[in-house]
């Protein structure tokens, strides 16, 4: 029993994780319709602004995330300009390929900027704290606390104000949001903006977990779309259910099924609701 | 039609892009000086040395501390004036392609320095590319000098492979007796996915097994592309182990004997010698790696030779700390160049190996470890050591015995 409840735990922390860079992702998918590749690695160079904000700058771990959320902010909204703005009006398949220009641009930056080799963050909360019969440490208990208050947060956003919901107006129909008076290129530069800030407290979060390396990114991006398409594309609900249901599978089936089948199982999950449920869990019916 | 011309700009760039990438792995040559001045007058001639490794992606790094540790050997020589081979004069050019640790890439590179160089001795850091090179070595009539420690590119019997690593063979049954008198005889493997991985664990296994200890599961994972340990180590850990056994890329490594000790875990932990006890400390404290049995870090080992070498090493490369990855390939170069000089050729790979072989055994200051000799199978006998962590410092060598 002790074991499943941590492996519980253990999944929760991932499918955590997983949540705010799917959440980053789908918001995008929602407003743009496109594959954004890049946006693990988006992660990634925040997970380094956050460590070199620590150890050059000697920033505490609160402000580090805080700063990186708001440097990837900035570099998403660059991003889309850059990238994606001019090519608004290009076919689907142009946005792809350039998704996957700038994906190979940040990783072969990093690389050339920072090394390959594998760097860790000062782990600042690193006690174990023992609940029941289980063990977590606290930096553990604040990826999962923190994860759900930014949902909250972002669902407060989108609901209550202005630009939150015209968000969504863009999201469910782009001409009519445009026919209205929104502005839809603003539209796009903030959700680019909020998506990556996302993106970077995630990797804030779960840096001191882990360690900081190029591939990093590319490793969660693969993740982050099996639960886009899991949730159904653009869907924020969605997002978040299919983070959780992919971290505990994984851990759950790593420990009940083989450590060797561990990404076979949260695979076949993925074919079953697919089969039961093509157009993922919540995917939106007008587009 | 702007945005059509835009996007195709954008294809263009794309596409520039990652051309450019491809042409930057394809790694640097350095033009070879035909003659040069010698120091002790008279022209020197030059031998070129050839090299293929990782010089990016993901194992980027070792290949770079290889190339080093054969760097420093190469300046060392040449600022002595270079060797003497039948009363000529040889100054050593190093010349170093990148492969991307990729067998297909090691064979084409050692054409190009076979055809292009004429290099007589190719040097490799990897075993996937040695057993490439072991293909047409003979044919080509290069030797091959082999920095890796898998005990099956010796057992091949090729007659033109130096292989300057120990095997790591030796290294399970130390260990194994230690952790077994300290910690007990149940042990739970979380070692990682890759061959070498692989052929240790087995190794290991075996021999485990043969001193009456028990494996109570393997947990195998990919140290590179797991974001977190926790789920493995926890099953692990549920099958009550005295000892974890676990190795990959030292970092990785360091994780998950941290996470080890978040869960409870209170034994001990044997490592693959490809996790390096002065890597891990980069990311652990050393007072958390207590109870680990590992490969002695090369600036621990006693001896003249080693701290000389450690702090010629340190002054050359700004400070920074070498490893057996340093040192093994720094003494395999002054090898090949005394081979060269007692066999009297620099263009015959079989002489020069022979050479190699007459020149033992040395125990003298410009070397870090004692060697006695090379044996029949042709791998160096290098006498190497193991440590466990006692209460966060590094304990007493434990010795390794090599098979003769």
């Amino acid at each position: 029993m002790d074991l499943f409840v941590q492996q519980l735990v253990n999944g929760l922390t991932l499918g955590s994780i997983y949540c705010l860079v799917a959440l980053g992702l789908t918001l995008i998918y929602g407003i743009m319709e496109v594959p954004n590749f890049a946006h693990g690695h988006l992660y990634m160079i925040g997970a380094y602004v956050t460590l070199f904000s620590m150890t050059l700058y000697g920033l505490n771990y609160w402000l580090s995330s805080i700063l990186a959320g708001i440097v990837l902010g900035i570099v998403g909204v660059l991003m889309e300009r850059i990238v994606f703005h001019p090519l608004r009006h290009a076919p689907s398949s142009n946005k792809f390929i350039a998704a996957i220009g700038a994906m190979m641009f940040l990783e072969a930056l990093a690389r050339v900027l920072w090394g390959s080799d594998f760097r860790s963050m000062p782990a600042v909360y690193d006690q174990v704290v023992l609940i029941g019969g289980i063990r977590v440490t606290e930096q553990r208990i604040i990826v999962i606390v923190s994860a759900i208050l930014l949902m909250l947060a972002l669902n407060l956003f989108l609901k209550k104000t202005i630009i939150g919901s015209s968000i969504e107006a863009t999201a469910q129909n782009r001409e009519g949001a445009g026919q209205v008076g929104i502005d839809v290129n603003s539209v796009a530069m903030i959700t680019f903006g909020i998506a990556s800030f996302l993106a970077a407290v995630a990797a804030a979060l779960a840096g001191p977990i882990f360690l900081v390396f190029p591939s990093m990114g590319a490793l969660i991006i693969m993740k982050a779309f099996v639960i886009i398409v899991v949730g159904g594309m653009g869907s924020i609900p969605g997002a978040i259910l299919g983070g959780y249901i992919l971290g505990v599978t994984e851990s759950m089936g790593a420990t009940y099924v083989s450590t060797d089948y561990k990404d076979i199982v949260a695979f076949l999950v993925l074919i079953l609701i697919l089969a039961v449920k093509p157009t993922g869990l919540f995917a939106e019916g007008k587009r | 039609m702007v945005s059509k011309r835009k996007s195709f700009l954008v294809l263009a760039f794309v596409f520039l892009f990652l051309v450019s990438i491809m042409a930057a792995g394809c790694g640097s040559t350095k033009p070879a000086a035909t003659t040069t001045q010698g120091t002790s007058g008279g022209p020197a001639k030059v031998v070129n040395v050839g090299w293929s490794g990782p010089l990016s992606g993901g194992a980027a790094i070792y290949g770079q501390d290889t190339v080093e540790g054969l760097k420093m050997a190469v300046d060392e020589i040449n600022g002595q004036g270079g060797i003497t081979v039948s009363g000529q004069k040889y100054t050593i050019n190093l010349i170093t392609l990148d492969d991307q640790y990729m067998p297909n890439m090691t064979a084409t590179n050692a054409r190009r320095l076979r055809s292009e160089n004429k290099v007589p001795v190719i040097f490799t850091p990897h075993a996937g590319g040695v057993y490439a090179l072991q293909e047409f070595n003979l044919e080509e009539k290069f030797l091959i000098i082999a920095h890796s420690a898998d005990p099956q590119i010796a057992e091949r019997g090729n007659k033109l492979t130096f292989v300057a690593a120990p095997p790591f063979s030796g290294q399970p049954e130390p260990f194994s007796k230690v952790a077994m008198e300290k910690y007990g005889k149940k042990v739970a493997l979380v070692p990682a996915t890759h061959k070498y991985a692989k052929d240790w664990t087995t190794t290991f296994v075996s021999v485990w097994e043969k001193l009456g200890g028990q494996v109570t599961g393997n947990f195998a994972v990919d140290y590179n592309k797991e974001t977190d340990f926790y789920t493995y180590v926890s099953k692990a850990l549920a099958t009550k182990p005295d000892v974890l056994f676990v190795g990959g890329p030292s970092k990785p490594t360091a994780m998950i004997i941290k996470q080890a000790r978040q869960l409870g875990f209170k034994g001990g932990f044997i490592l693959m010698d490809q996790a390096r006890l002065e890597e891990m400390e980069k990311v652990v404290p050393l007072s958390d790696l207590t109870g680990c049995i590992g490969m002695m870090p090369l600036h621990k080992m006693p001896g003249p030779g080693v701290s000389k070498f450690v702090e010629d090493f340190k002054s050359k490369y700004n400070g920074k700390l070498p490893t057996f990855h340093h040192a093994g390939n720094y003494m395999a170069m002054k090898i090949v160049a005394r081979g060269m000089e007692k066999a009297g050729t620099v263009d015959d790979a079989a002489k020069i190996f022979e050479g190699m072989k007459q020149i033992f055994p040395i125990k003298e200051v410009g070397f870090p470890y004692e060697l006695t000799g090379i044996n029949s199978n042709g791998s160096l006998q290098v006498e190497e050591a193991g440590v466990m962590v006692v209460d966060g410092k590094y304990g007493p060598p434990i010795p390794i015995s090599v098979k003769k």
